[in-house]
């Protein structure tokens, strides 16, 4: 039954440059534009990337393995212990992925809707695992991580449909 | 079972993935050891072009900064410049209150000074529309008891005459109008003589012999003789002299500021004594003995140059 839904939506190719350098861009973006406009560290970059090509390629290993990849990479940037966002981007990417087989993920109200919920997953798994391995809470407001998921869903939007251009054709 | 891993192959993968990290977590929390690696990769990878990035955006900032962003400074320019301007008219503003005050104090000491005086104070309120003319308009008239011929001066000296009496405003001939003529002495000789204008800037004074001896700079004061002015007033400082036929060509400069009059006093009455003015050095009036020989009616100026008979006013 599942394998007849995913047979159903199209499964996107992209090539591997086009991949890498949109995970490398959203990193550099996230690590580089919250430096001159701090406002913009609502954004999760990497996150959007993840959530595009997790959707797109509907491949759960490959969403988890690249979620693996993108969260290792903020934990190198950042300060906290290797691993953290790691796990929490794993667990967003194999859902993603794995959600892709199940919906349109071409359709603007899902892409903001998926934003929007893996967003506010992403974050509550992250609290949740900052609470129970460092044992201290990770310091997310409530209004901040409301705004975080309004404006990284209306982002998805907006993003997603440029990113469609790099599709490899069918 | 190969096909139990193989259908469960992500969530495997996953739950590998998961705990591969797990522990790396646990290693640097439970040991304070550091996955230093991982973030030498990271650091790596992003780092250089941050480095660039941040090359790039310096110099943007820059260059928008100091060339294009100007806005701010033109603003602020502007803005300097109009408290500048605002405060540059204040102060004008309070220089012509100073001005005006030492102006007003030097006219009420001048009034106090000579109580003996009826006098008003009158505003100049314009001038003569005609370039050939010397004439300026004042605010008092008839109401005021303002006459024709009576005298106008200021603190400094004589001013001219009243041409014409109106019920609010009154005409004054200068003493710089070609139709001016004021008795006049000269203070060190006491040699009298006529003050006439020129319809220039300057004025004149005739009558005075060649013979006699006239200091540049020397002032001279009204003589009291045309019955308008009353005696004393200074009314210019000789500019030039020369001799000349029949009499010597002296020139003077008025005294009063006639280009920038503002304020004036009317003496409201025409002088009728002859006592001699306190101003002017105490000595003897006396015409020169040989101006009547030179020029018939030269001793005494004629009447229709001097307003009246050579009197001083009453003190």
């Amino acid at each position: 039954m599942g394998s007849t839904r995913q047979e159903t939506f199209e499964v996107s190719h992209f090539k591997v440059w086009m991949v890498a350098s949109t995970v490398f861009i959203s990193l550099f973006l996230q690590a580089f534009l919250p430096r001159y406009f701090p406002y913009l560290a609502v954004l999760d970059l990497p996150l959007l990337a993840l959530l595009y090509f997790g959707l797109a390629r509907r491949n759960p290993a490959n969403g988890l393995l690249m979620g693996t990849f993108i969260g290792l990479m903020q934990d190198g940037l950042s300060h906290q212990p290797i691993g953290m966002y790691g796990i929490v981007k794993t667990v967003v990417g194999f859902l993603a992925s794995s959600l892709s087989g199940r919906i349109d993920t071409e359709h603007p109200i899902v892409r903001c809707l998926m934003g929007a919920l893996l967003y506010l997953l992403h974050q509550m798994v992250y609290a949740g695992l900052h609470r129970w391995l460092v044992e201290r809470p990770a310091g997310l407001s409530l209004s901040r991580v409301l705004v975080g998921t309004l404006v990284n869903a209306f982002l998805a939007v907006l993003v997603f449909p440029v990113l469609d251009r790099f599709k490899k054709p069918a | 079972m190969q096909s139990l891993a193989q259908r469960h192959r992500n969530f495997l993968l996953l739950a590998a993935v998961l705990f591969a990290q797990l522990l790396m977590v646990a290693f640097q929390i439970k040991r304070s050891g550091d996955v230093r690696l991982i973030r030498l990769w990271a650091v790596t990878l992003i780092t250089p072009f941050e480095r660039l990035a941040h090359g790039g955006v310096s110099g943007i900032r820059s260059v928008w900064r100091n060339y294009v962003d100007l806005h701010d400074a033109s603003r602020e320019n502007e803005r300097l410049k109009s408290e500048l301007g605002e405060l540059k008219l204040k102060l004008q503003r309070a220089e012509v209150r100073a001005a005006e005050a030492d102006h007003l104090a030097g006219l009420l000491n001048f009034r106090t000074e000579h109580p003996e005086w009826p006098m008003v104070a009158a505003r100049v309120i314009g001038s003569s529309a005609v370039d050939v003319t010397r004439t300026i308009f004042l605010n008092r008239g008839q109401k005021d008891g303002i006459q024709k011929n009576f005298a106008v001066f200021t603190p400094d000296g004589v001013v001219g005459k009243v041409l014409e009496v109106f019920p609010g405003t009154a005409q004054i001939l200068l003493i710089t109008d070609k139709e001016s003529g004021v008795g006049s002495l000269l203070a060190a000789s006491r040699t009298v003589g006529v003050v006439k204008g020129t319809g220039g800037p300057i004025c004149r004074m005739d009558y005075v012999l060649n013979d006699q001896d006239v200091a540049m700079g020397e002032v001279i004061f009204t003589s009291g003789q045309d019955r308008i002015f009353p005696k004393g007033l200074p009314v210019g400082r000789v500019t030039a002299t020369r001799s000349g036929f029949p009499f010597k060509t002296i020139e003077l400069q008025p005294i009063a500021g006639l280009d920038r009059l503002e304020e004036v006093f009317v003496l409201l009455e025409r002088p009728e004594g002859s006592e001699p003015e306190a101003r002017i050095p105490a000595k003897g009036l006396s015409l020169p003995a040989g101006r009547s020989d030179q020029e018939p009616g030269a001793g005494k100026p004629r009447q229709n140059e001097l307003a009246g008979k050579p009197k001083p006013p009453a003190r």
